[in-house]
């Protein structure tokens, strides 16, 4: 078996299994923790809350977008771009049609797949770059930080370095490091991407079943 | 003065035809040979010939073959000048005209070979050895000079130097900046350097990589640096205090020499990125989209001045980081937390010192020294 055929064969079944139940088995439990019974009389819609909770999170007040208008645009940079090139980029669109759906989709050209990969890479570098320049970032980060980003970083690296698509190692290469990247997900903040919507939902249903205008 | 005519121009098409033309010529003479067939060297040939053509006999032409019309092309093709006239005239910029394609105008010209010798003999051969004697200096120059240290000590107070929003243009910079560097030198020195040393399968890898690389992030670059100069041209301008700071050699060998908020070295280095950096941009995104630049010189100078550029930009940069990081105490603290010890400003920008505190570098030095 060659290296190409194991980090594409069966070390991509394993990484993919342990994402998988490991995602499912974090936000299972975070969902099972529940919520403090509140015995308050309700003012508003709880359950409004929590999608207006989400909903308003995407879009930053005033005050703070002005003070933070860079992390802003570095967050959507990244965040967009990163799901640009997963969703769209032709060799993963080939592989997951080939591996998950057995079907596919229109894919990004060659331009689209630059343009959206250098806007991915200018809001990651700026996102990591604030948290080691910020004081405050700076402090309240842990390794788990830097390993998710510095994971993330060298997945989308590795995955442009493979782009002329001339070498399998190159393409092997990016493989190992996106079984590496799934296998490492579940147990990290990179879980964050499964795990937002419910905290974002909470403090939205706590406030919505206040009342409050969100 | 230069006689520019029609060069007899070869090409492989010429060269096929040439041959059909003498194959015609030979089976006239064989023709011949059969009815003279008292020359023995033309009869033993014939036999040969004729054996040959059994042999070839058997060979069964494919069903659906197709005999293609044969076009004589134009006489004299080779033409009676030397190959060594043909060259001299193409290097002094002859024009021809291709007598078997559709092309006119200067087919051959020899710029090519000018650019890859240049090129080859001097840029890749001697490019990579400008890094490693700057970081052989470097080396050099700390071992006896050791740590530049804050004179009086940390006084334990800051002052903010760069905010945030500087800290973020020059850590995208730099990182990019090294990316671009990476990856460019195993593009330009892959042969001389990696082929050795992990062979030419190796060498492929890396550069193809490298390449993809090197173009994706060389977009960012020409955004870093418009940043760069955005937030850190004010306080980069030139000026009178500098002449101290270049008389006194930056303070390298010891002595104290005022600055503002940028020393003359600190200036020179930003210009240097802008400039350079400038023409780094231009240079690489002609290289980078090549199909929109039809003079093909562009191109090659755009090669030329985009090696000098980045081993230029690779080397002084070399020495930024070195005085930025483990060359000084307290440099780095600028860029990592934006603030610096108050010594550390009073020391090596006294004159920024005192507009930002409204207070005397000197007199508080002196305080500081003897406390």
């Amino acid at each position: 078996m060659s290296f190409i055929e194991f980090v594409e064969g069966p070390f991509y079944t394993v990484a993919m299994t342990i994402f998988l139940l490991g995602a499912a088995w974090r936000v299972i439990g975070i969902i099972r923790i529940g919520r403090k019974k509140d015995i308050s009389p309700p003012k508003g819609s709880a359950a409004a809350g929590f999608f207006k909770g989400n909903l308003r999170h995407f879009f930053p007040r005033g005050i703070f977008a002005r003070r933070t208008w860079l992390h802003i645009v570095g967050g959507y940079g990244f965040h967009l771009g990163l799901f640009g090139l997963m969703l769209f980029a032709a060799p993963h669109v080939a592989f997951i049609s080939e591996r998950i759906t057995g079907f596919g989709w229109p894919t990004l050209p060659r331009w689209g797949f630059v343009i959206t990969a250098e806007i991915a890479f200018a809001g990651l570098i700026v996102l990591w770059v604030r948290r080691i320049s910020d004081p405050v970032m700076r402090l309240i980060s842990d390794w788990d930080d830097h390993i998710g980003t510095w994971i993330t970083f060298f997945v989308m690296l590795s995955g442009c370095f493979a782009m002329q698509e001339s070498h399998v190692f190159l393409r092997a290469t990016h493989m190992l490091l996106v079984n590496i990247w799934l296998i490492y997900f579940p147990f990290g903040r990179l879980m964050h991407a499964f795990t937002f919507f419910l905290s974002r939902g909470n403090t939205g249903a706590t406030y919505g079943r206040k009342g409050m205008n969100l | 003065m230069i006689e520019r005519r029609p060069l007899p121009f070869r090409s492989r098409k010429a060269e096929i035809l040439t041959h059909q033309t003498g194959i015609k010529r030979l089976s006239n003479i064989f023709a011949y040979a059969r009815v003279i067939a008292f020359m023995l060297l033309s009869a033993t040939w014939l036999i040969v010939e004729t054996g040959q053509s059994d042999a070839a006999s058997h060979v069964r032409a494919p069903e659906n073959a197709v005999n293609l019309p044969v076009d004589d092309g134009p006489p004299n093709t080779l033409g009676t000048r030397s190959d060594g006239e043909i060259w001299s005239d193409i290097r002094h910029g002859a024009v021809g005209n291709p007598s078997s394609s559709s092309a006119s105008g200067q087919a051959i010209q020899s710029l090519g070979q000018d650019w890859r010798l240049l090129r080859e003999n001097y840029i890749v051969k001697y490019a990579g050895w400008f890094p490693v004697g700057v970081i052989g200096l470097l080396l050099l120059y700390f071992l006896i000079r050791g740590r530049m240290k804050i004179a009086s000590g940390r006084s334990g107070k800051t002052i903010p130097r760069f905010t945030l929003i500087h800290r973020i243009a020059h850590w995208f910079t730099a990182g990019v900046f090294m990316i671009l560097g990476l990856s460019g030198l195993i593009i330009l020195l892959g042969r001389p350097v990696i082929v050795p040393l992990f062979g030419h399968e190796v060498n492929s890898i890396m550069t193809s990589a490298a390449l993809q690389g090197h173009n994706l992030f060389g977009p960012l670059f020409v955004v870093a640096l418009m940043w760069m100069f955005v937030k850190f041209v004010r306080g980069n301008f030139f000026q009178l205090v500098d002449f101290k700071w270049i008389f006194k050699l930056g303070g390298l060998f010891g002595g104290h020499v005022s600055s503002s908020q940028f020393n003359f070295g600190e200036k020179s280095w930003f210009w240097l990125l802008m400039i350079v950096g400038a023409v780094m941009s231009i240079t690489g995104l002609v290289l980078e989209f090549p199909w929109f630049f039809e003079d093909l010189r562009l191109l090659q100078a755009s090669t030329v001045l985009h090696g000098i550029g980045a081993v230029t930009l690779i080397c002084v940069s070399l020495g930024h980081i070195y005085i930025g990081s483990v060359g000084m105490e307290g440099a780095l603290d600028s860029m990592l937390i934006g603030e610096v010890d108050e010594n550390w400003a009073k020391e090596h920008h006294d004159l920024w010192y005192e507009e930002v505190t409204g207070k005397s570098a000197k007199d508080d030095t002196e305080e500081g020294a003897s406390t």
